[in-house]
């Protein structure tokens, strides 16, 4: 019992020095290795806190002499660094697998004196026989892919160009980009989503038999109900490649449309042949598909490339698609980023989504090395893990890279391929959700955290108008760091000062929000705003315990429904002041406060406690004051407490039909008719508001000549306001009489 | 029948029941030739229309108060349509700028300019000029207020300008100087007394005086809250004896149970709880600055003697804040938490010093 208790102090220790961050960072220096591969072939387990290094620069350090690194020890692990406060867990897995540790000192002597396998004469001296076995196959492998990809161009050229290759064929080559070049020639060449390949070639291998049952039979992957399939992944992972691989490995002609086609609904409808009625004529037709040199088939299949992106310009396309896939005779294979997308709403019953993700660093990384060997690039493993990771698996990405330091070197360090996927680095545009929840999670403001002030202002400005409006909403649910070895009432304590500086620098933030979207429109304080309105309250109160879900979940801002409330009901309101003018005198914050309360038990509270008998006498009083039925209502609904509009359910249903009912059937008196109603013209206003600057008022004079110029600019379309005006009025103006008599 | 209020209010300046300087005053400036602008300023319920429309009447005669509701439409550049009522008689025409928004520069101009440019129609009308009453003068942006300047010299011959505020602080120097001022002050209570007793008087019943020295102390100088407060006392008790139970508005009762929440318990989940009830009150068009204030009032009567001070230093600190900023509610709850922690501080009697 008492080896529990102290493994669980020993872990709220290790956590705590966890958020403690290295003692020391940059403390040390890292020794020069006598080869750059010096560690390759180790595989190493951190655990605990290093003093001098992050995690993550230990990691990087590991990672950049050729080591690998792995979150759990296993037999199979070299070293395990061992820093302070090292996990409990993984001490006992070193135990059991008998596995060698390092201190941080040690590792780093490791670096300075082990010789990497570049540095002997003899090949893959130093490792052991194994991993040099393994390393070996795993060359040959590249090689003979390399040898492959070499084959089958020199092949290409051969039949392209009827035997003369020796000239032209190095002119082509460096026609084609490397994606084009290096594109997956078979099913088994793509990297990564493997099932999902499979599974989209068994649909389209089970079609024509799923087309005869009707789509009755749902087959071994349950896909065979689907007459079309929708599949999402983010960009450069072989979606579009598998699609048509797929298709010419079912023996179908794959005629692909994507953005650069327009597709509108009339052109979807037209252009397509959805009853595929006449395959020649549609084949006939579309000349430029037959130029991939497919093999035309009698089966078609049609590749909706890139469905997010019908917008705009596609109006419809959507729609009419889905209204193709509903009939459609010939399979349909449609591609998207973004699955979830709005759009894709009508697309998600009657297509089978089918998603892609992401291959990882190992999937990719030999076909990568094939590459690279074939175009005479030495660039080692670690280099091109760091590149995938850098362009998150986008194999197009990472390909481009290679190509266009191909054209400068034929060699690749680690720090190169770090800044080059660094310089590459995509722009993803984080959800105010995700952004929220990085603010205020526990990591970005602790003490490990390498990123800068700049870098956390930038996450502001992925959503500028969202993020204060989330932080705001949010800022209250965490459990502040600051807290955290504090208990009882100091921590209470501790806890309510962080709460008032992040409300008063929230409170801060608005006051320059009205600089930049007032009158002034002083943009060029955003910075500011950012880390008014998130920086700072973030930096105050970040913390554990905010996620989705659980007691305290992230919530999305009330603020944009409790504003666009209070508009309309102040709309409502100032109706309301305009009918009752003719009796009261009172502005539009006046009635709320005073009359709605007064109005009440004379409007309202009758209807529930006397029911239909004080109809009448509520009538009476309402057109008293010109009071509509809609006026009513809105009465009802301003009440707060007791008064709020739930009295509506307390008046039973026949008194309120009753009551409507006889408002209906009697005369009320108008205290006007809306403009709207009379037909006026709406007259336009030239200037906007000016800036509110003090200086405006201390010249005197140029009030003046802007009134002058304003009367003359005004005064001929004055005159054609009029003329227009008595026209449409008078019309207008029988109408409504003549409709009011009818009422009557 | 309409509410007591409505039903009774003066219609002549010698039916007013105080400040009599002042209808004495507003008297001969009707009857002289020189009839000047005029800025009506004091707090709400202290009877600055029912003075100026009485002012109206001493000038123009029974005629102001055939009064009509004409709507124009205008459109802002951003297609957006704004709707203003203009409440007219043959004599005067009352505007209500606020009501445009941000565009009440230009509307302001070009309906004060219409009503310039024409002549006085009626013949046989006392005086020349038409008069313009602009309601909520207070809320008149800055570069409206400038446009008006101007506007009260040119125009002087055909018109004048009767202004009606809450507060002069926030009309610009060369306004105030054009007008003649006029304060109308909150009434005493005395003076509440009378006005209910005449009420009374009207309605056929006796009002016993400790009935309405409460109604007139609870409405503190609002005469239209005291009439309203007394028309409903009547509908429950019909005798008026007794002790009173006087019924608070929903929003004040609302504002009061706020007050509650915060005092009762310090925590960022209580502090939610009262940003929901902020947000209720604000979305039934509450004014912040009324939230502030009620909200204030009934926590500094809770706490100790030690903490009001600076309670209501904060309070003001925030409602200035919530003037120049646009999110009401950022402030509210800024202000909210600022309490809670004072609160919380002075009950563990911690050191209190870094919040000055």
């Amino acid at each position: 019992m008492s080896t529990n208790k102290t493994a669980s102090s020993s872990w709220a220790a290790a956590k705590a020095a966890k958020s403690a961050g290295p003692k020391a960072p940059g403390s040390k220096p890292v020794p020069e290795p006598k080869t750059h591969d010096c560690l390759l072939g180790l595989s190493f387990v951190f655990t605990g806190e290093l003093s001098s290094f992050s995690r993550q620069e230990a990691v990087d350090l590991a990672k950049r002499f050729g080591g690998r690194v792995t979150l759990q020890p296993s037999s199979k692990t070299s070293y395990v660094v061992l820093g302070e406060d090292a996990g409990p867990s993984k001490l006992a897995a070193i135990k059991k697998h008998g596995l060698q540790t390092l201190s941080e000192d040690s590792f780093l002597e490791l670096i300075g004196t082990r010789v990497g396998p570049s540095g002997t004469h003899a090949k893959g001296a130093g490792l052991d026989e194994k991993f040099r076995k393994k390393m070996e196959r795993e060359e040959e492998a590249i090689r003979s892919a390399a040898r492959e990809m070499e084959k089958r161009e020199v092949k290409e050229m051969k039949e392209a160009h009827g035997g003369q290759l020796a000239v032209s064929k190095i002119s082509d080559m460096s026609t084609h980009l490397w994606t084009t070049r290096y594109a997956p020639k078979t099913l088994k060449e793509i990297c990564g989503n493997k099932g999902q390949v499979e599974k989209l070639r068994q649909w389209l291998q089970d079609w024509p038999s799923s087309l005869k049952s009707n789509f009755k039979k749902p087959g071994k992957n349950a896909m065979n109900v689907y007459r079309a399939v929708l599949i999402t992944g983010p960009p450069g992972i072989g979606k579009t490649t598998s699609a048509h691989l797929c298709a010419k490995a079912e023996g179908y002609t794959p005629i692909e449309m994507n953005a650069s086609d327009t597709r509108s609904k009339k052109l979807v409808e037209d252009g397509m042949n959805i009853h595929n009625i006449s395959l020649d004529g549609w084949i006939a037709g579309q000349q430029k598909t037959n130029a991939l040199g497919v093999t035309i088939t009698n089966r078609t299949c049609l590749i909706m490339d890139e469905v997010d992106g019908m917008s705009a310009g596609d109006r419809g396309g959507v729609g009419a698609l889905n209204a193709l896939i509903r009939k459609t005779r010939i399979p349909i294979i449609c591609i998207a980023n973004d699955g979830g997308a709005q759009k894709l709403r009508p697309l998600t019953s009657t297509t089978c989504k089918l998603p892609f993700r992401k291959p990882d660093a190992s999937a990719v990384r030999s076909r990568m090395l094939s590459i690279a060997y074939k175009e005479k690039m030495k660039i080692p493993t670690n280099v091109i893990d760091q590149l995938i990771e850098g362009a998150q698996s986008d194999i197009r990405q990472v390909l481009n890279m290679m190509s266009t330091w191909r054209l400068s070197n034929d060699t690749m360090t680690f720090d190169e391929g770090k800044d080059l996927a660094k310089m590459n680095e995509k722009y993803t545009i984080l959800t105010p959700f995700d952004v929220t929840s990085k603010m205020l999670g526990p990591y970005l403001f602790s003490r490990t955290s390498r990123e800068t002030l700049n870098d956390k202002m930038e996450l502001y400005f992925h959503d500028h108008a969202f993020v204060p409006l989330f932080i705001q909403e949010n800022y209250l649910k965490t459990q502040p760091a600051g807290t955290r070895d504090l208990a009882g009432s100091p921590k209470m304590l501790k806890h309510l000062r962080l709460m008032d500086k992040a409300a008063s620098s929230i409170s801060d933030s608005d006051l320059v929000d009205v600089f930049i979207r007032g009158p002034e429109q002083h943009w060029s304080f955003m910075p500011l705003h950012a880390v008014c309105s998130t920086v700072r309250p973030a930096s105050f109160v970040y913390g554990s315990g905010m996620g989705y879900g659980g007691p305290n979940g992230m919530s999305f801002p009330q603020w944009l429904g409790q504003n666009s409330k209070q508009n309309k009901l102040g709309r409502q309101l100032s109706d309301i002041q305009a009918r009752m003018r003719l009796k009261v005198s009172g502005d539009k914050v006046e009635i709320r406060q005073s009359y709605v309360p007064a109005l009440f038990p004379h409007l309202v509270k009758p209807l529930v406690t006397d029911g239909s008998d004080a109809v009448d006498d509520v009538i009476e009083r309402m057109d008293e004051y010109y009071l509509t039925k809609e006026d009513w209502d809105t009465i009802v609904e301003l009440g707060v407490g007791e008064n709020k509009d739930d009295v509506l359910k307390k008046i039973p249903a026949t008194t309120k039909t009753a009551f409507t009912r006889r408002y209906n059937a009697g005369e009320h008196p108008i205290a006007f008719h809306k403009a709207v109603d009379l037909g006026k013209v709406p007259k336009k206003i030239s200037g906007g508001p000016v800036p509110d600057l003090e200086e405006a008022f201390d010249l005197d004079d140029e009030p003046e000549l802007a009134d002058v110029s304003d009367e003359e600019t005004k005064k001929p379309s004055e005159d054609q306001d009029i003329g227009g005006d008595k026209l449409i009025v008078s019309k207008s103006k029988k109408a409504t009489r003549g409709k009011g008599k009818g009422k009557r | 029948m309409s509410l007591w209020v409505d039903r009774f209010r003066p219609k002549t300046l010698d039916d007013l029941h105080y400040h009599h300087d002042l209808s004495t005053r507003l008297k001969a400036l009707a009857a002289s030739e020189d009839f000047p602008h005029m800025l009506f300023y004091g707090p709400s319920g202290a009877g600055k229309k029912t003075r100026i429309n009485c002012t109206l009447r001493q000038l123009f005669g029974s005629g102001v108060e055939k009064l009509k509701i004409d709507q124009r439409v205008f459109v802002s550049p951003s297609r957006r349509k704004l709707e203003i009522n203009l409440v007219q008689s043959s004599y005067h025409i009352e505007i209500t700028p606020s009501e445009a928004g941000s565009y009440d520069r230009v509307v302001v101009q070009d309906l004060l300019k219409e009503i310039a440019q024409t002549q006085q129609v009626d013949l046989g009308a006392k005086h020349r000029f038409k008069v313009v009453v602009i309601n909520e003068a207070d809320l008149l942006s800055r570069d409206a207020q400038a446009a008006l300047r101007r506007t009260m010299e040119k125009y002087m011959s055909n018109l004048r300008l009767i202004l009606c505020a809450n507060s002069t602080s926030r009309l610009i120097a060369p306004i105030r100087s054009r007008c003649l001022l006029v304060r109308v002050a909150a009434p005493t209570t005395q003076e509440m007394q009378v006005v209910m007793e005449h009420v009374a008087k009207k309605m056929k019943f006796d009002i016993p005086p400790e009935a309405s020295l409460q109604i007139a102390e609870d409405a503190a100088g609002n005469m239209r809250k005291a009439l309203l407060v007394f028309e409903a006392l009547k509908m429950q008790s019909p005798d008026l004896s007794g002790p009173l139970h006087i019924a608070k508005p929903d929003w004040e009762t609302y504002c009061h149970k706020v007050a509650d929440l915060i005092v009762q318990e310090q925590s960022p989940a209580r502090v939610m709880e009262v940003r929901a009830k902020f947000y209720e009150l604000l979305s039934h068009c509450i004014p912040p600055t009324v939230i502030l204030k009620t909200v204030a009032e009934k926590v500094v009567q809770k706490v100790d003697e030690a903490l009001k001070a600076d309670i209501m230093h904060w309070a003001a600190f925030y409602e200035l804040r919530m003037r120049l900023g646009s999110k009401k509610i950022y402030h509210l709850e800024a202000w909210v938490v600022k309490v809670m922690c004072l609160y919380k501080h002075f009950t563990y009697n911690f050191d209190m010093s870094e919040f000055d």
